[in-house]
């Protein structure tokens, strides 16, 4: 089966990273890890993966990157108590508990 | 037969490179890249990266324009009272709030805003002005609300809209109106919202979308009251706003949302997606063709600091002519 998208990890250094033309191009969706999903068979995906010099991952890759930091997440937010805080009021502090994450083929 | 020459009066001219100064529509030839490219304008909006935040939260307070905005408080998860000022590249830290918060009211610019009310259960009333330099406690707000929308010019003009309360119902319609000195309570909703999203230059022409309670509705207000008008195409909740009351964008959103809309005073048009998508992120803004999205929380929880800068469409791009 064909891909739908391509992973690459790059670290966003802000301005630059991403300019309106790309965006206007491509759809870009971002993941804990600073892994990068976009669409695969894309010339502007391929030449943006080059720009950002993205160390490009297979899916099961990228995912294995995004589970590791989802699972310490999700470890840290278990540690985050206060005595006598009710569920609803970790929340309403430190937000949900972080959710696993499933990347698209 | 007709040639470019015959057509537009000049010959295509040559160019190492992008031919920057070309108009819409001019065909050029790139010598470095080996073909001939034309200039076009994009047909939607889209986003591209900015300068992080130095601090990374969510819940944050955001106001301002594209080149001069200011975000200040939210959730670290902790929460911060942190201020940023933002210069259309970078974020600098300036003096912080005197009251650590986070799901604040917003109004205002990057030289004269107010921050109002905050998180449910500790020091919900606290309203702060902004004068450029630094903040100063004002007065409290008439009715505590977490989240709520906020639209204003400056630090003498705003207003407070919607959002949760801490007992009895979750979400809340009161309206307050700020006029430098004081709060008035004004007429209500249509509709009670908790985690909208509030936008608005005036405090007598706002803007109020979405929320709990009514996902996908859109209210405006006048000065005098709010009116509902056509819904957002994607109902969602902890979103947030730019703009003007006809002119404007709404982004992000519960959960991992990265979708965007834009207000042209009269319906709602989806066009080009933020890169990260999330809730509880920052919003500044001119109007529908000038926009700022910052800091923000993923669905796995986490506050990230990533800026995005919104441009509407028309922005100049360059096409490729190939041949096959």
């Amino acid at each position: 089966m064909a891909k739908t998208y391509q992973y690459c990890v790059a670290e966003n250094w802000g301005k630059g990273f991403i300019n309106h033309d790309e965006s206007f191009r491509i759809t870009f969706k971002s993941f804990p890890g600073n892994v990068w999903q976009v669409p695969a068979y894309n010339k502007h995906a391929n030449l943006w993966v080059a720009k950002v010099a993205g160390v490009v991952k297979t899916r099961d890759e990228a995912q294995a990157i995004v589970d590791a930091e989802v699972t310490a997440a999700q470890s840290a937010w278990d540690a985050n108590n206060v005595e006598g805080e009710t569920a609803e009021q970790k929340i309403e502090r430190i937000g949900n508990r972080p959710a696993d994450i499933t990347l698209g083929e | 037969m007709s040639t470019y020459k015959k057509e537009v009066g000049t010959a295509v001219q040559n160019f190492a490179g992008d031919y920057t100064g070309a108009v819409q529509g001019q065909l050029w030839y790139n010598s470095t890249a080996g073909s001939f490219q034309f200039r076009s304008v994009t047909t939607t909006g889209s986003w591209a990266t900015g300068g992080a935040l130095n601090t990374a939260r969510f819940r944050l307070g955001g106001v301002g324009i594209q080149t001069a905005a200011l975000a200040f408080g939210g959730q670290t998860p902790a929460n911060t009272a942190a201020t940023e000022s933002y210069d259309g590249s970078a974020w600098t830290e300036v003096n912080d709030l005197n009251t650590a918060r986070s799901a604040l009211g917003d109004a205002g610019t990057s030289t004269s805003a107010l921050g109002f009310s905050g998180p449910p259960g500790s020091t919900p009333v606290q309203n702060e002005s902004w004068n450029g330099t630094c903040w100063s406690e004002v007065a409290d707000v008439n009715a505590f609300r977490g989240d709520p929308g906020g639209a204003g010019s400056d630090n003498t003009s705003a207003l407070m809209f919607g959002g949760t309360v801490p007992t009895g119902p979750e979400t809340s319609a009161l309206t307050e109106s700020w006029n430098g000195t004081s709060w008035t309570e004004v007429a209500d909703l249509n509709i009670a919202r908790g985690n909208q999203a509030g936008t608005g230059k005036l405090n007598t022409a706002a803007l109020c979308v979405g929320g709990s309670g009514d996902p996908d509705g859109t209210e405006q207000w006048n000065g005098t009251c709010w009116t509902t008008l056509a819904n957002i195409n994607s109902g969602r909740v902890n979103l947030a706003a730019a703009g003007t009351y006809t002119s404007a964008i709404v982004f992000g959103g519960a959960e991992d949302i990265a979708l965007t809309e834009v207000w042209n005073g009269t319906s709602w048009t989806e066009q080009g997606d933020l890169a990260q998508g999330g809730k509880n992120i920052g919003g500044a803004g001119a109007d529908n063709t000038s926009g700022l999205a910052f800091g923000g929380q993923t669905a796995p929880g986490a506050a990230y600091g990533d800026t995005e800068e919104w441009t509407g469409a028309g922005s100049p791009v360059t096409e490729t002519i190939t041949t096959s």
